[in-house]
């Protein structure tokens, strides 16, 4: 084969491929919107995968009671992602190929939303995520990423704030290796350190039974704080071991690490005290106050907050476009999200508001969702909580 | 649609490879490897990380091949000679501690972050549909051009003597073959081809991470290999499309079970996985393509 | 010094832990000559099957064990009789595969009734005790000492009782124990149960240490196995010890690697003891 006969042949094939997709297309302007989420439902982020996924159903349910987004019912397909990129890459192919869907919802490993992430800005899919890591938004994403999870450095440099406020001279990190430890870690070390503390780390390897010998290191330390950076199921285990170990100190953990769900499972008095950090909206949020309506959940986990947003304001933004397409979604993202419209709190809510022709500015339930250019949050508020008799008392909202 | 059959055949293709590899070692020489995601790992990585330091792509892959190869025999040189199951749980011990590596060692493989923007050849000029295409060619040509190799193997004298150590380790060794390093040379072969897949991963999908490579990976090919046929590589070959046939078709049952939560729904797409594997195991124990030399008869253990 | 004691302790502590499991394990290859994958998921049932016992049925720990125990051994027969009994004449290594199969449909089973949220034993936690500079806690002794207990009674029961000393005859010999007139099937259907009960035991022991979601069980395989082999497979005794002695070595390598890499020391443990001794500690063939 020469080479002109060559590049015809591929130029053939890929007009060939093209002309295959387009019907696809053009179909999927009629019958139902068409949205998935590809959240972990097995494997490593099985805790957080199926609330996430029932809460878009449920507002997707409110919004279709009430007559759909531009006069059409909105459909949505729930995927597994299996915590794991190879099965997640399977499944947002499906969404995306066969479904059709124009955005993809709630990916939480930093591994499969990079996995993910350029099938979705070649295809022009828009997808929201609420991954940490802080390379995802680097990505070459042309505007199809969005996410809700804070990056590293603001929350590393609220945690390390937080030790210094509780009086911390020696703040000890335990955490999985995750793609954000390191970074968190050196973030806290910063503040810490220019307070006159000091820091140190463990990472642990999260599939044990036990971690007494790493508790044993911990103590070893004489920490003042300890910074837990792990998930619900090796924390779990975790704060079992350093309760056995004696620690009375103060602990910190991610608001999604110790959650309810962990309160509920161990016994009071090792959770008692523990203070708890996440990505908040204002007080007395009524996105927030609407969520728990929605779900029964008493104290929502922030990745049900965020994968509540994130349902809200891509209903909204394809109301706003008056088109369903992905693309549309992407230009409008921002017009719903922010700027200088009417304060709405939910996609019913915005929903009406867009087709009485006003513009909206949604606040949700994991903060005020502003974004930059890159996807990241612009700026967000934290809420301080600790357990108290075994129940979540809120400190501040800062 | 059709772009999603594309890339489904072209992760059947890379399957087919992982397939064959197992076959080869299963079949062959009746060693089972349950570390083969970390074999293909090690591919993926060697792969990825060559062409992102700038060497060409083909290269690379081919690096990958004798990296993959050269892991094997790190792994198993220890091994070989220990009995079947013994060898099944060091192997996957194996796999275990590539993923740890992978993780851990954030100057070799950038951790848990992983290598995004991995070269794809010719995407830049074909586009994102005519790279899926041509991809497919060319993993399709790769598949068929090992599936011709392992079936001449077959039929060698080299095929003749792992069957032999197969049926009965003894006996090779008294013919005065070296079942040792028979069963190395296999081992290495077999792993040269997960790295072959593995690198074909890499360069088609340009992200990779610790998480591509859990222990389900191997289970599937596990699957691939019984349902197609032990011990014939048509079989492996055959095994792998209906596997993704199957891992692809059970999405469209969700709607099948209404009221039923997300996470319901997803546990019985894994249980149809486990009691497929099952059924086919007792329905057609020998496979769909059933080995067409009959192996000798066994002597009870 | 005191580090490294301490280290023993501990290590000691998550050994009795994973020789119950072990033994299920070694027990039911000893016997059917078959390595079963579905153990981990049989420990995640004996976890979830004493855990409902426990805080649904208001039945004390040690009822709840045995409930486990019991529960998890009739689910054992089942599957054997059901999935796996049939496979055996296609060969160990299909068994085992198809033991596999039986591990994901398990855990999916559990994750389809209970969902993949944790639980934990309504119990209360206590304090660790103090002496010379070192700790132990007086739960983990508990738990420690209801392994040992377990220990005894099944070497007890193989030294001493008609099944026990015909299971052990069969693991050596099988056609010796079919001149003896013991009925093979009747004495694999007993090991089934003995080595599936033991590991839900296990399984409901370490729930009691830590907690319990549908993967609790899976996490721990590699461990268990790694103990298995160490001891060589087959071997009862070889499990306890291998089992005690992979705890020790993860507990002292902390002392100077990286806690990360805890899980590869186990494997490393393995390949340098099979490396000389082929059949593991306790093996009883070469190859």
């Amino acid at each position: 084969m020469t080479q002109t006969t060559r590049r015809q042949f591929l130029a053939s094939s890929a007009i060939l491929a093209g002309s295959f997709a387009l019907p696809l297309r053009a179909l999927a302007q009629e019958g139902p919107i068409k949205i998935g989420t590809l959240t972990p439902l097995t494997g490593a982020g099985g805790p957080y995968g199926p609330v996430m996924a029932d809460t878009v159903k449920a507002v997707v349910a409110g919004v279709n009671a009430a007559g759909g987004v531009l006069g059409r019912q909105v459909e949505v397909i729930s995927e597994d992602d299996q915590t794991n990129p190879e099965a997640g890459v399977r499944a947002a192919r499906k969404l995306i190929d066969v479904d059709g869907v124009s955005a993809i919802m709630g990916t939480w490993a930093s591994s499969v939303t990079t996995a993910v992430a350029p099938l979705c800005w070649e295809s022009g899919t828009m997808l929201t995520t609420v991954s940490g890591a802080d390379s995802i938004t680097l990505l070459p994403h042309e505007g199809y990423i969005v996410r809700t999870q804070p990056n590293t450095i603001l929350q590393g440099r609220k945690f390390g704030e937080f030790t210094v406020e509780l009086g911390a001279g020696k703040v000890f990190f335990m955490s999985p290796q995750t793609p954000f430890a390191d970074s968190q870690f050196s973030e806290i070390t910063k503040v810490v350190e220019a307070a006159g503390g000091s820091t140190a780390k463990l990472i642990y390897d999260d599939k044990k039974p036990t971690y007494r010998s790493e508790v044993d290191e911990l103590m070893a330390f004489e920490p003042d704080v300890v910074v837990l950076g792990g998930y619900m199921p090796d924390t779990t285990v975790l704060l079992k071991d350093i309760y056995r170990a004696g620690y009375e100190g103060k602990m910190l953990a991610f608001a999604y690490s110790v959650n309810q769900k962990l309160v509920d499972a161990l016994p009071a008095e090792v959770v008692e005290g523990i203070y708890t950090i996440a990505p908040s909206p204002a007080e007395g949020s009524a996105a927030y106050k609407a969520l728990t309506e929605l779900t029964g959940i008493a104290a929502p986990d922030p990745y049900t907050t965020q994968i509540f947003d994130q349902v809200n304001m891509v209903l909204m933004a394809i109301a706003a476009a008056g088109d369903a397409s992905g693309s549309a979604i992407r230009d409008s993202f921002r017009t719903v999200s922010q700027g200088d419209g009417k304060p709405v709190h939910t996609a019913l809510e915005g929903l009406e508001a867009i087709a009485a022709g006003e513009a909206v500015n949604y606040d949700g339930a994991s903060g005020p969702c502003d974004f930059t250019e890159e996807g990241d949050i612009l700026d967000c508020q934290f809420r301080y909580e600790q357990v108290k008799d075994g129940a979540f008392t809120l400190l501040k909202i800062a | 649609m059709l772009s999603y059959v594309i890339f489904s055949l072209t992760t059947a293709g890379i399957y087919g490879l992982l397939a064959l590899s197992l076959n080869l070692i299963w079949g062959g020489a009746g060693m089972v490897n349950l570390g083969l995601a970390g074999f293909f790992a090690v591919g993926a990585y060697a792969s990825a990380i060559l062409s992102l330091a700038g060497v060409p792509v083909p290269l690379a892959i081919l690096a990958a091949c004798v990296v993959g190869a050269a892991t094997g025999i790190g792994a198993t040189w220890a091994t070989v000679r220990l009995r079947g199951d013994y060898l099944a749980i060091v192997t996957l011990g194996f796999a275990e501690v590539v993923r740890l590596v992978a993780m851990n060692e954030r100057w070799l493989t950038n951790g848990t972050d992983g290598l995004p923007g991995i070269p794809a050849p010719l995407k830049s000029v074909l586009g994102p549909q005519g790279f899926a295409v041509f991809y497919l060619c060319l993993v399709l040509a790769i598949l068929g051009a090992v599936f011709f190799l392992l079936r001449r193997l077959d039929l060698s004298p080299f095929g003749r003597v792992l069957k032999a150590i197969r049926e009965d380790q003894d006996l090779a060794g008294f013919a005065g073959k070296n079942a040792m390093r028979v069963k190395l040379i296999a081992f290495a072969c077999s792993a040269g081809i997960a790295g072959l897949a593995g690198a074909l991963y890499a360069h088609y999908q340009s992200y990779i991470s610790p998480d591509h490579f859990q222990p389900l990976l191997t289970i599937y090919i596990f699957l691939a290999v019984t349902s197609g046929g032990v011990g014939r590589p048509a079989g492996a070959f055959l095994g792998a499309f209906l596997v993704i046939l199957f891992l692809e078709g059970t999405r469209f049952l969700g709607h099948l079970l209404p009221g039923l939560s997300s996470g319901q729904v997803a546990a019985s797409r894994e249980m149809l996985v486990g009691l497929a594997f099952l059924l086919v195991l007792h329905l057609r124990p020998q496979g769909i393509l059933p080995e067409r030399i009959r192996p000798a008869p066994r002597s009870q253990p | 010094m005191t580090d490294i004691f301490q280290a023993v302790i501990n290590g000691v502590l998550t050994g009795a832990l994973i020789a119950i499991p072990a033994m299920g394990l070694t027990a039911i290859f000893a016997v059917l000559r078959y390595v079963n994958f579905a153990i981990g998921s049989l420990a995640t049932t004996g976890a979830f099957a004493a855990w409902m016992l426990n805080t649904h049925a208001g039945w004390p720990v040690l009822p709840s064990m045995a409930g486990a125990f019991v529960l998890v051994a009739a689910a054992g027969l089942a599957i054997e009789q059901a999935a796996l009994s049939r496979l055996r004449p296609s060969g160990a290594l299909t068994v085992a595969i198809a033991s596999i199969a039986v591990g994901i449909i398990l855990e999916n089973m559990l994750r389809f009734g209970f969902g993949n949220d944790l639980r934990a034993f309504d119990l209360p936690l206590m304090r660790d005790w103090r002496f010379w500079g070192l700790r132990v806690g007086p739960q983990q002794l508990q738990t420690a000492g209801i392994a040992l207990a377990i220990m005894a009674a099944v070497f007890a029961f193989l030294r001493f009782t008609r099944y026990g000393k015909a299971m052990r005859a069969v693991a050596d010999n099988p056609d010796l124990a079919r001149l003896f007139g013991m009925e093979p099937r009747r004495i694999a259907m007993a090991t089934v149960a003995l080595g599936t009960g033991l590991t839900g035991v296990g399984g409901a022991l370490l729930g009691l240490d830590s907690a319990i979601d549908p993967m609790s069980g899976s996490r721990l395989l590699l461990p268990i196995f790694a103990a298995a082999v160490l001891g060589g497979l087959g071997s009862i005794p070889g499990a306890v010890a291998g089992a005690i002695l992979i705890g020790i070595g993860e507990e002292l390598s902390l002392l100077v690697i990286p806690a990360t890499y805890r899980s590869a020391v186990g494997f490393l443990t393995i390949l340098l003891v099979l490396s000389f001794r082929p059949g593991g500690l306790f093996g009883e063939r070469a190859a």
